[in-house]
């Protein structure tokens, strides 16, 4: 086991959900979902538009609360600081005050999370996400793209454990996909749950997928969810790390339905 | 830096760069201060009787201008849910949005009095009425503060606020003309209008603090 404070090792559950279920006046968006992805696993959240994954990872997040079920991210429960500090969420917003600069985003998220060194920190993600000659600009006047970038580069100002992401490439171009991939996506150790319909980009970077229709769980390649279910069987089954190239197959890739854009 | 100086850095940062509900704030303050001198000139010699109900009236629509924007902003651009995902008590991020809010507010009542001390000829500038003025914002912005993020997330929340705030403030409104109008001098009965208004003031900010974890839950 991890010391406590200390990101999820290898082989240890990342993120873990146990009927996980939200209703919105008597309508049920997402219904029992159980979880349990293996830390460093990169795990592509699949479904149709109206599935539940965006109301899914903003339960995940801390955004919202679960009318019933259980959650746990990096070992801590849901709403504790460990959490959320062992979290970072790239949503359909950037999130990003518009009237700031990109330096002064990132300072001012830097210091919620109370990042040490912040500066270097900043200077550093700033010239990986190619935002640092234009730090001083009004993010206002940014691109889309670049607010993407910035809102990357906000994710990961605090180096977290987990990033849960909804539809992360949007809006990137080649260039800021890839960079996606290298800072995020594709980063070794870094636990990833990422919504999409990007068939064509998860097969570059997801171990297993979870796929939801109306709510429920109905394909599940994370390796650690049957255990999760089934706690006899989770003794007898090994525990697969995300880098043992669990890939998405391309038959699961074609049985989507989902077109890439 | 903490994180509550860092969300009172950054709102006062943002109110300065995007002034325009601020600067309606003081327009609107400052066109009704000089409207009121010129009617009450044509109408009273002594126009100190009037000036708690001008300047609490001009303070309190100035600040139902600008209270929500900030919360506006936030709310439409993610940042609000960006701050509640990073893990700091939400009543730091509360703290940090009214002192901002309050010191913005008091510019503006500051302005306001100078404004109205040349133009009324009255000695605005007292301990007493200053102590009554910042006690009295500080339960009005605490209030308003809270209502603004309840509407946030709500269509027509620039409508919603003034209605939900006004009947609020009555208790407060009250003891703080009566206080400005003892503060001046002025007959303002046996009443202990100062310790009503630091009592509502108590309640609110009190009561805010409490209820805004509870507010931004969804």
């Amino acid at each position: 086991m991890s010391a406590p404070g200390e990101p999820p090792l290898a082989g240890e559950v990342a993120i873990r959900a146990r009927a996980l279920t939200r209703q919105y006046g008597g309508v049920t968006v997402v219904r029992g979902v159980d979880l349990a992805l293996p830390a460093g696993s990169k795990t592509a959240l699949l479904g149709a538009n109206g599935a539940g994954k965006t109301t899914l990872l903003a339960m995940l997040a801390g955004l919202i609360s679960p009318t019933s079920g259980s959650l746990e991210i990096a070992g801590y429960a849901r709403g504790s600081a460990g959490l959320r500090r062992a979290v970072g969420v790239l949503g359909h917003k950037p999130m990003l005050y518009e009237d700031l600069s990109p330096l002064e985003n990132l300072r001012f998220f830097a210091r919620l999370y109370r990042v040490s060194d912040a500066e270097a920190r900043i200077e550093a993600l700033l010239r990986q996400v190619g935002l640092w000659l234009r730090r001083h600009e009004r993010t206002a006047i940014l691109s889309r793209g670049y607010h993407q970038r910035l809102a990357l580069a906000r994710v990961l100002i605090h180096d977290p454990a987990v990033v849960i992401a909804d539809e992360p490439e949007t809006g990137l171009d080649p260039e800021g996909v890839a960079l996606l991939d290298d800072l995020a996506l594709r980063r070794p150790g870094l636990t990833v749950l990422a919504a999409t319909h990007r068939i064509d980009h998860i097969q570059s970077w997801a171990s297993g997928i979870v796929r939801l229709d109306r709510g429920r769980v109905v394909e599940d390649t994370s390796s650690l969810t049957t255990a999760l279910v089934a706690p006899e069987a989770a003794r007898a089954t090994p525990a697969t790390p995300a880098s043992s190239g669990a890939s998405v197959s391309p038959e699961t890739a074609s049985a989507t339905g989902e077109g890439a854009r | 830096m903490s994180p509550f100086l860092a969300v009172v850095e950054k709102d006062l940062r943002l109110a300065w760069r995007n002034r325009s509900g601020w600067a309606s704030a003081a327009a609107f303050a400052t066109i009704a201060v000089l409207t009121y001198s010129f009617a009450f000139d044509l109408a009273t010699g002594d126009v100190r009787p009037l000036l708690p109900g001008v300047l609490w009236t001009t303070f309190l629509f100035a600040g139902v201008f600008a209270a929500g924007q900030s919360f506006q902003d936030e709310v439409e651009d993610g940042t609000f849910e960006a701050m509640r995902l990073a893990p700091i008590p939400a009543t730091a991020i509360f703290a940090g949005k009214l002192t901002a809010n309050l010191i913005a507010l008091l510019i503006i009542e500051f302005a306001q009095l100078l404004l109205a001390t040349i133009l009324f000829d009255a000695g605005l500038f007292t301990p007493a009425l200053l102590g009554i003025v910042l006690i009295g914002t500080i339960g009005y912005v605490s209030l308003t503060t809270l209502l603004s993020t309840m509407g946030g997330h709500v269509r027509g929340r620039s409508v919603l606020l003034p209605v939900l705030v006004l009947p609020l403030l009555v208790p407060l409104l009250i003891g703080a003309v009566r206080g400005t109008g003892a503060a001046l001098g002025l007959e303002a009965g046996t009443a202990p209008w100062i310790v009503l208004l630091g009592v509502f003031t108590l309640w609110s900010t009190l009561g805010a603090f409490l209820l805004f974890p509870v507010a931004v839950e969804r």
